[in-house]
């Protein structure tokens, strides 16, 4: 008769248990809201890294174009990006052009010092395969079955893109090979589609084209960045020539991307505010943009890294979980299960570590600051793009050409009368 | 006389009538028949430009988007005679605390009492008290003791975590698990930092050691997937980076710093997996570093060596790295690896670990009551996958007006209503059915999504359009139309004429 008492202590236990299960949960929730925020706020949740180069632009005087996606190329490459994980889409093949006087390379400076090509380039979109088909199949992953993996973008929602184009383009468009053009609408169409089916965490949206910051003013859809080289009514210079290549070899803006990019190694800790702040109209001979609105971490803790890298976390199995012989068995099971809260201490000190020097710099002010540019450029297209007058102009021009077609007409007729 | 002569008055011109084709009937047919050509051609005009925009089953997708699966678990309380009071309280304690959690999971939970009261099925589980101080899992059944004034709480905890251990899972844990696919590629590789510095593991009887260590996690995985195996060998795979040098024991040695670990993966140089087909690859390394990075540590953030020499690139597969190996690896010498390997696979596939304290007792790698966990897991997310993508597809459609939808998508879409409809019926009876069905209807959802037919038109603005037609239609218009204009005008004339001698010879 023991037992009764014992049972009783035994389920009063049992409810305080639960209560306190209870508020463990709730101390639990709070905690894995608390680490979403901390990986929205700093830390990206990305697991791989992808990314869509595209020059679209074919002819030998477009050397420029082909240099400065291969430049891109070669970055990210470099920073750890496989080559499994990089759609490079190039127009034109420069390297093999009979005018080029260096047959299988490609440069991208005056001096020739760094050849673009080098002896491992996987070029996956090539010639008339650059197509505005082709290229919005690869983003939305609309692709026939036949297509080979390395052609396709095989991301999911723990990927962080980056996506940079090259070429001609003007107002809200950007010509493929001088007979088609993707539009701004087109590419926001696109990313709004990869959204809905998760196939990205963030995109970096990167252009370098003439009148370039329209490209993106049509986007809609969350956690993209997207920066480009010249606004509306503006064009984007070339950087210079190469007096034996004997045309421009590199553009501008690219250029100066690309020399803020040789400064990063694979584990640097630079933000893309970093580089947005390198960006001056006496460097680059245009005024480059940075819209953010749709970007949800702040600039300053967004690592350059977390595009342009391979992978962002590892975690260490401890030895405990390693060190079996024989296929796990028990102790080692209660040693695992021991060893995961160091295991978790670890990575959280990973992260923890990242922010600190990150957040290093950190001004509040600088953030907003740069929040309210990019905003007010961003209000200034969409006024631009849908603002009455416009469509008022549009309506108002349709009915002058029906009225020029009606007179015409008319004077038609009344000639006959005659 | 006087008439004759007169000159003869100008011969009339020639009657414009005569002529066949300026005849006003005949004209009239021929302006008619370019007309009649024109609007014949504007079905066929609309057909060929407009988008076949087939309906898809949009009221049927909103019903399922508030459906969810829910796996119904059976917990069954056994004990011996003297602890039946124990039993008939805990029965009640349990159904109390855990059917909350496991609601919010996708589960429907009842508990029994007794030997007899329900048979064994699959979501079916004992729960045996017995006198001991430690639990231990056998099949779908878990001995735990109850002789301790805090065990009633301890045999809820526990139950709750073997039967929903996705609840305690970080999220950190959740990251490193790979999406759900069917199919995975698994490609080993064996690299060696630099073959020619002396110490290198130029083979190793991967085929064997895949047979003897995987093959029976394969076998119990393959309600959830297939795998497909690749192996290789690289004698040159250089590091990107200069690991750091440290002292072990005073000697020399090397080591990785955690951030080291992230960039570990030289991808630049190192080609991992074939490209074969379009089922994500998961990568087993295993790195035999150079004699002058040899031996090589991973560091914690002191810079301290540790005692691990593996780690998790999360959702991209594991690294081991073996100091000092013999040329050639045998299967036993393989052993060590293989279960490092063992362990990573199953912790990228999302397999739960038993609760704390909790052993197993069975001879394979993970228990029952892992092994339905994790399927009821999938389950859920596929379900909810592909009803996420089918109200995507519905949205998408709408929104973007240029988007077509063919005759396949269509039936693709209604395929995986069905199969979410049949992963519905089949939950209550066995969760490896509501898996695959739910999978099926994964793998549909997404076909429809990805239909090479659903690229939208590219965007057209208004100006466009302008610009476009009028050259074309407009120079075929004005004649058309003027010439329209012209024939109402001369028919109101002819008519006008003809009813003026009319009414003058009334006035007469």
């Amino acid at each position: 008769m023991l037992i009764l008492p014992w049972l009783s202590a035994a389920v009063v236990a049992a409810a305080s248990w639960s209560q306190r299960v209870h508020a463990q949960n709730a101390d639990q929730e709070h905690a894995v809201r608390g680490f979403f925020n901390a990986q929205s706020g700093s830390v990206s949740s990305h697991t791989n890294n992808w990314a869509v180069l595209v020059c679209a632009s074919r002819y030998w005087f477009n050397y420029r174009h082909m240099s400065n996606a291969l430049g891109m190329y070669r970055t990210v490459k470099r920073l750890g990006i496989p080559d499994s994980n990089i759609i490079l889409m190039l127009a034109d093949d420069v390297a093999c052009n009979p005018r080029n006087k260096f047959p299988g390379c490609v440069y991208s400076n005056a001096g020739r010092s760094l050849d673009l090509y080098g002896d491992n380039i996987e070029v996956d979109y090539r010639g008339y395969e650059v197509t505005v088909e082709n290229f919005l199949r690869v983003l939305t992953g609309r692709m026939d079955p036949s297509v080979p993996r390395s052609k396709r973008l095989l991301t999911d929602d723990r990927s962080n893109i980056f996506v940079y184009m090259t070429g001609h383009g003007g107002n809200e468009f950007l010509k493929f090979q001088d007979n088609e053009e993707i539009s701004a609408y087109d590419i926001a169409d696109a990313f709004e589609q990869m959204w809905q089916k998760k196939r990205y965490n963030e995109i970096f949206f990167m252009i370098d084209t003439c009148q370039a910051n329209t490209m993106y003013s049509k986007f809609y859809s969350p956690n993209i960045l997207a920066t480009g080289s010249s606004e509306i009514h503006e064009n984007s210079y070339s950087y210079e020539n190469d007096n034996d290549i004997g045309v421009a070899v590199i553009d501008s803006y690219t250029h100066h991307v690309l020399e803020f990019m040789e400064g990063i190694g694979k584990t640097s800790h630079k933000s893309v505010q970093d580089l947005f702040d390198t960006y001056s109209f006496e460097k680059i001979h245009s005024h480059p943009g940075v819209r953010a609105d749709l970007f949800r971490r702040p600039l300053r803790q967004t690592l350059v890294t977390d595009f342009f890298g391979g992978v962002a976390q590892a975690e260490v199995l401890s030895s405990a979980l390693v060190s079996g012989q024989g296929i796990p068995n028990t102790t080692e099971r209660s040693h695992a299960q021991e060893a995961v809260p160091e295991k978790l201490a670890m990575v959280n000190a990973v992260e923890a570590y990242r922010t600190n020097a990150t957040s290093g710099q950190t001004s509040t002010q600088q953030i907003e600051i740069v929040r309210t540019r990019a905003l007010d450029t961003a209000a200034m297209f969409e006024s631009y793009a849908r603002g009455e007058q416009g469509s008022f102009s549009i309506t108002a021009r349709a009915w002058a050409s029906v009225a020029v077609a009606g007179s015409l007409i008319a004077w038609v007729s009344r000639i006959s009368k005659h | 006389m006087a008439d004759a002569a007169a000159p003869a008055p100008p011969s009339p011109p020639v009657d414009l009538s005569r002529i066949t084709f300026e005849s006003t009937r005949n004209r009239r047919r021929i302006i008619a028949s370019y007309w009649f050509i024109v609007i014949l051609a504007l079905p066929l005009w609309w057909r060929t430009t407009s988008i076949d925009r087939l309906s898809l089953p949009e009221s049927r997708a909103r019903v399922l988007a508030e459906k969810h699966l829910s796996s119904p678990v059976h917990v069954e309380l056994r004990g011996s005679q003297e602890q039946l009071e124990h039993v008939h309280t805990l029965h009640h304690e349990l159904a109390r605390w855990i059917s909350p959690v496991a609601e919010a999971n996708g589960l429907s939970f009842t508990a029994g009492q007794g030997p007899h009261t329900r048979k064994a099925g699959p979501g079916s589980y004992n729960v045996v008290l017995e006198n001991r101080q430690d639990a231990v899992v056998e099949g779908r059944s878990l001995h735990i003791g109850l002789n301790e004034p805090s065990a009633g709480q301890r045999v809820i905890d526990t139950v709750t975590k073997i039967l929903v251990p996705h609840v305690s899972q970080t999220a950190s844990e959740e990251h490193r698990v790979v999406k759900y696919s069917p199919r995975y590629r698994l490609a080993f590789s064996l690299l060696n930092e630099d073959a020619s510095s002396g110490r290198a593991a130029l083979s190793w009887d991967v085929r064997e050691a895949v047979d003897t260590y995987l093959h029976g996690t394969f076998d119990r995985l393959s309600v959830l997937h297939n795998f497909t195996i690749e192996s290789q060998v690289q004698y040159h795979a250089p590091l990107a980076f200069e690991p750091r040098a440290i002292h072990v024991a005073d000697n020399d040695a090397h080591g990785l710093t955690p951030e080291d670990l992230t960039v570990f993966v030289n991808s630049a140089e190192w080609t991992l997996a074939s490209s074969s087909s379009n089922d994500p690859v998961l990568h087993f390394v295993l790195f035999v570093p150079s004699s002058q990075h040899s031996p090589l540590y991973i560091l914690d953030h002191e810079g301290q060596a540790t005692t691990s020499d593996a780690f998790v690139l999360p959702q991209w597969g594991g690294i081991l790295v073996l100091n000092s190996p013999p040329s050639h690896l045998t299967v036993s010498e393989l052993a060590k690896t293989f279960h490092t390997f063992h362990r990573q696979l199953l912790t990228l596939l999302g397999v739960p670990d038993l609760p704390a304290g909790v052993q197993s007792r069975q001879a394979e790698a993970f228990t029952d009551w892992q092994l339905d966990a994790l399927v009821r897991q999938r389950a859920r997310q596929n379900f909810e996958n592909s009803k996420d993508t089918l109200n995507s597809i519905v949205k998408l459609v709408h929104q973007i007006e240029n988007m077509p939808v063919g005759e396949d998508v269509q039936g693709d879409v209604q395929d995986a209503l069905d199969a979410l409809d049949a992963a519905l019926e089949a939950v209550p009876s066995s969760s490896t059915q509501a898996l695959q069905r739910s999978a099926e209807a994964l793998t549909l959802s997404s076909r429809a999504f990805f239909n090479p037919g659903m690229l939208a038109l590219l965007y057209f603005p208004a100006e466009h359009k302008y610009a476009v037609y009028a050259p074309l239609f407009a120079s075929v218009a004005a004649p058309l139309i003027a010439a329209i204009v012209r024939e109402v005008i001369a028919w109101r004339k002819a008519r006008r004429a003809a009813r003026q001698p009319e009414a003058r010879a009334r006035a007469d």
